[in-house]
């Protein structure tokens, strides 16, 4: 676990208002989970983007104050607060219109454990965009195996088209498909660490229970 | 297709077998193989495997819903839902926004593939280049904002450049138009294209280079191999601008071997063929547009004639020799349907002095328009003799002493120094150094492989640099001044990082040298100022501070203070001094230098022009925009002195200074004359500068948006 990347040590940066790079961080990590949620909470797009700016600002600014504490409860859980009561007031200063697209999406705002939910989904699909992102580009993976990873569970391939395309035999498809999986389990086990978000590693007080947040 | 029948496990299925028995887990549809289901029941090994293959597959399946959630979980438009699947399908690939397909060319510099731009869905190439070219990332921004000019050109027979981006793996590329089109000597020999034919096309790519050199950009790499004809015959420019990038990554992408000399020079010879003399030389400075315009005239004349104007020579120095000091064989000799008039048109191109050939490439194009219907083409004949007997006489001197134009002018450090020291000692060890370069050329012989293309002035340079290394083991003190000098040459092009191993070399030398009296301290101080050019580039200020201290020390003790190259270091010293912010430092020096140089009868005029120059950016970082405006002015006057021209790039430069200042002290007016100005001279002048160009337009276009509110 790179220890300067923890939830943890993202924060410690952010009391120092010069701290550009806890910020950036911290940013790079939440921003696109909060519009993916905000989305999947019936936003549109432009609205999406305010929450998630919104909401983050929020809280840096609630995190300095001292207002929160992370033994109190989860930083997603706070943040999903912030957000929640943020696209409330837009869906309420827009009238019915807006509400009418809200219909729509899957997450209503008024259920908060189906909103928790709703947060919880995204952040794990960022993580794991972020393992792949990993896989790509930063672990030593051989270019081929991911190839042959992607065309096998991407574009669901059988391994013997995969095997012919790239000129390897059907058990280095396998092979790359395990190798594979073991690589990403590593990286997302690691990112969790990161994140230190784990359902149930938290005090209780505040947070939601943990089986209610898994999607 | 053959399934994998490799046996795993227990050893009695294939893992074919096992992977489709934790498929079917997941997945009733999937058929399992007849007796593996009650196998597993009943082998414990075999189970864990088929367990584990199928958490694998339950694992990965949660990234296929990463890629999919999104166009999933909205109802969003067909568009929205195209624009996720790019999204996702981006993601799989290198280059975003980009599906990649086959290769279409591989070289040096980097891959061209087949490719679809997603969002338009248009079929483009995408070259691909290697990462290695680009010393820095200042390098590389300016490679981008290079192809920023590049893209906003629009001519039917300029390829249309697209955009440029940085892959995954960090490697910049950019995607241009996809032509289908043959090499234009290819085209020119299939088509059994006539001499009429021939100056119809030429004209076409003349109307090309000319439309770009209004726009500030110089190709500075023509040649049949960069100009595609394509089905309808229309020829195409690919590559505009570019080729300096090119060049660099060429160079450092592709490490010399001793065995691969001969190959180089050859290689290096095709290049020469369509290079200028003064492009050869080194001197970024030298290069216009006007060397697109020899390059025409040698992609012309070998239409014409069936064969490059220069050949046959044995070496690269022979080569070069040919080139500067006597005129090709007219085209008509090899091709008796040449007539004359295309004979006086290539030839008027191929002039060894830019100044004798024509002044733009419109006024190319005017002739072989001329010639096509017939009327008198304005180009007169006389003119060729008129320049070799010129050139032959400009540079008798040097021929006769080193032999070889280019040799003499790639030693031009080593000319310099010849010059600034009387000592006979010195005067022999230069003119063995010289020796070093003209044995260098010579040794590479480039019979066994020409016809090749590309090779640069960079690799000319490594060549020089492994033959010398060789050559000259014995003679380590003539050694670093070949090392040194090499290192200048690269200076000049701003190319820190082939500069750096040469110029390091040569200190390293020259300190063990001078401490076992081998050599001067001055050439040690000679080396230590150079190194303080290479850490200024390379934005190493202290690093940079402290070598320039060192060479100030020595040529101030064995030269005296007033000394040119005392001078010359201290003016270095304190514009480094400036780039640290110690502006009062900077300034105290500036004012010191300026009075010993006022005192010097001899000091050269561009030296005093830099000495203002240095101290108006010392004013203007201070904001005293009044002080800056003055300086600026006097260093303009300076300049133009010194240079008796308006066309220079330091004028330019120097007018967009004025304008910088002007634009702060809100003197709009002034600011736009003398910014347009400037924009006029480097447009015209360098291509290099087309970065600065870009600022100086934002700079303009701000203005003209002011002043119309």
């Amino acid at each position: 676990m790179d220890l300067d990347r923890t939830t943890t040590a993202l924060l410690a940066g952010l009391f120092d208002p010069r701290n550009a790079a806890a910020w950036e961080a911290f940013d790079l990590r939440y921003r696109p989970i909060l519009v993916g949620f905000a989305r999947n909470c019936g936003l549109k797009d432009n609205d999406a983007n305010e929450i998630a700016q919104e909401t983050i600002v929020r809280f840096v600014e609630e995190y300095r104050a001292g207002k929160y504490d992370r033994t109190r409860g989860r930083l997603g859980a706070w943040l999903v607060t912030i957000a929640r009561y943020r696209m409330l007031d837009v869906k309420r200063r827009a009238g019915t219109a807006r509400i009418a697209r809200g219909d729509s999406a899957m997450v209503d705002l008024d259920d908060e454990r189906s909103v928790s939910a709703a947060y919880e989904a995204e952040r794990r699909q960022g993580l794991l965009r972020e393992a792949l992102e990993e896989l790509r580009t930063k672990s030593r993976v051989d270019p081929k195996t991911v190839k042959a990873f992607e065309m096998l569970v991407y574009h669901s391939l059988s391994p013997a088209v995969v095997a012919e395309q790239l000129g390897i035999s059907t058990h280095d498809v396998y092979l790359a498909k395990s190798r594979v999986a073991a690589k990403l389990r590593e990286i997302v086990l690691r990112l969790e660490s990161e994140y230190e978000e784990t359902p149930g590693e938290w005090d209780a007080a505040g947070a939601r229970p943990s089986d209610g947040l898994r999607a | 297709m053959s399934a994998d029948q490799t046996v795993i496990g227990c050893g009695q299925y294939s893992r074919d077998d096992l992977e489709l028995a934790a498929l079917a887990r997941a997945d009733a549809e999937v058929p399992v193989p007849a007796g593996v289901g009650e196998h597993i029941e009943s082998c414990p090994v075999c189970r864990a495997i088929v367990e584990r293959f199928a958490a694998d597959n339950a694992f990965l399946g949660e990234f296929v819903q990463v890629a999919r959630s999104r166009e999933s979980s909205r109802s969003g438009s067909r568009a929205e839902a195209r624009a996720e699947a790019i999204a996702a399908e981006t993601h799989l690939s290198p280059i975003a926004g980009y599906r990649l397909g086959d290769e279409i060319h591989r070289g040096g510099q980097g891959a061209v593939y087949r490719a679809e731009q997603l969002a338009t869905r248009r079929t483009c190439a995408v070259k691909m280049l290697l990462r290695g070219r680009f010393a820095s990332d200042r390098e590389l921004v300016r490679f981008e904002r290079e192809v920023e000019v590049v893209a906003r050109m629009r001519h039917p027979s300029i390829v249309t450049l697209y955009e440029s981006g940085v892959s995954r793996e960090g490697e910049p590329w950019f995607a241009m138009e996809l032509v289908d089109g043959e090499r234009l000597d290819v085209a020119v020999r299939a088509r059994h294209a006539g001499p009429r034919d021939i100056a119809r096309l030429v004209k076409q790519v003349a109307e090309a280079v000319a439309y770009a050199h209004r726009r500030g950009v110089i190709h500075r790499d023509l040649k049949p191999g960069n100009i595609l004809v394509d089905k309808d015959g229309v020829p195409r420019v690919l590559d505009f601008g570019l080729a300096r990038a090119d060049e660099e990554g060429d160079a450092a992408g592709n490490q010399i071997s001793p065995s691969a000399g001969a190959t180089r020079a050859g290689e290096f010879l095709g290049t020469f063929a369509y290079a200028a003399p003064e492009q050869l030389a080194g001197d970024p400075n030298s290069i216009d547009t006007r060397c697109d315009l020899y390059a025409l005239g040698v992609v012309l004349y070998e239409c014409l004639a069936g064969r490059k104007p220069f050949e046959g020579a044995r070496s690269i120095a022979e080569l070069v020799e040919q080139k500067t000091h006597s005129a090709p064989e007219r085209p008509s000799a090899r091709n008796s349907a040449v007539d004359r008039d295309l004979d006086v048109i290539a030839l008027r191109l191929l002039a060894a002095d830019p100044a004798r050939r024509y002044d733009t490439a419109d006024a190319l194009v005017e002739d072989l328009a001329r010639y096509l219907d017939g009327r008198p083409i304005l180009a007169r004949e006389d003119s060729v003799a008129y320049v070799v007997g010129k050139t032959l006489r400009r540079h008798w001197l040097l021929s006769s002493t080193a032999a070889v134009l280019l040799v003499t002018i790639v030693a031009s450090g080593v000319a310099l120094a010849v010059a600034y020291s009387r000592a006979e000692r010195e005067r022999a060890r230069s003119e063995r150094t010289l020796q070093g370069f003209r044995e260098a050329l010579g040794s590479a012989n480039p019979e066994s492989g020409k016809g090749s293309a590309d090779i640069s002035v960079d690799r000319f340079l490594d060549l020089i640099e492994e033959n010398a290394s060789n050559a000259l083991k014995d003679e380590p003190s003539v050694l670093a001044g070949v090392l040194d000098t090499i290192g200048i040459v690269h200076l000049g092009f701003d190319d820190a990082k082939r500069a750096e191993p040469a110029l390091r070399r040569a200190l390293d030398e020259r300190r063990e040298l001078f401490n076992a009296g081998g050599c001067t301290a001055l050439e040690l101080a000679e080396s230590l100022h150079n190194m303080g050019r290479l850490l200024i580039l390379k934005n190493d200020l202290p690093a940079a501070e402290t070598a320039y201290r060192e060479a100030l020390v020595i040529r101030e003790r064995d030269l005296g203070g007033d000394h040119q190259l005392a001078l010359l270091t201290g003016r270095h010293l304190a514009s480094c001094l400036r780039r640290q912010q110690r502006i009062d430092e900077a300034l105290a020096m500036y004012d010191a230098l300026f009075r010993r140089a006022s005192a010097l009868p001899d000091y050269p005029p561009e030296e005093f022009a830099a000495l203002r120059n240095g101290r108006a950016f010392i004013y203007f970082q201070a904001n005293q925009l009044d002080l800056a405006l003055a300086e600026f002015t006097g260093a303009l006057e300076a300049v133009r002195r010194a240079t008796g021209t308006d066309d220079d790039y330091r004028v330019g430069r120097t007018l967009f200074s004025i304008a910088r200042v002007e634009d702060r002290l809100g003197r709009r007016d002034d600011a736009l004359a003398h910014a347009t100005a400037a924009q006029e001279i480097l447009r015209k002048r360098k291509g290099g500068d087309a970065a600065t160009v870009v600022d100086i337009d934002k700079l303009v276009a701000k203005l003209r948006e002011q002043s119309k509110q």
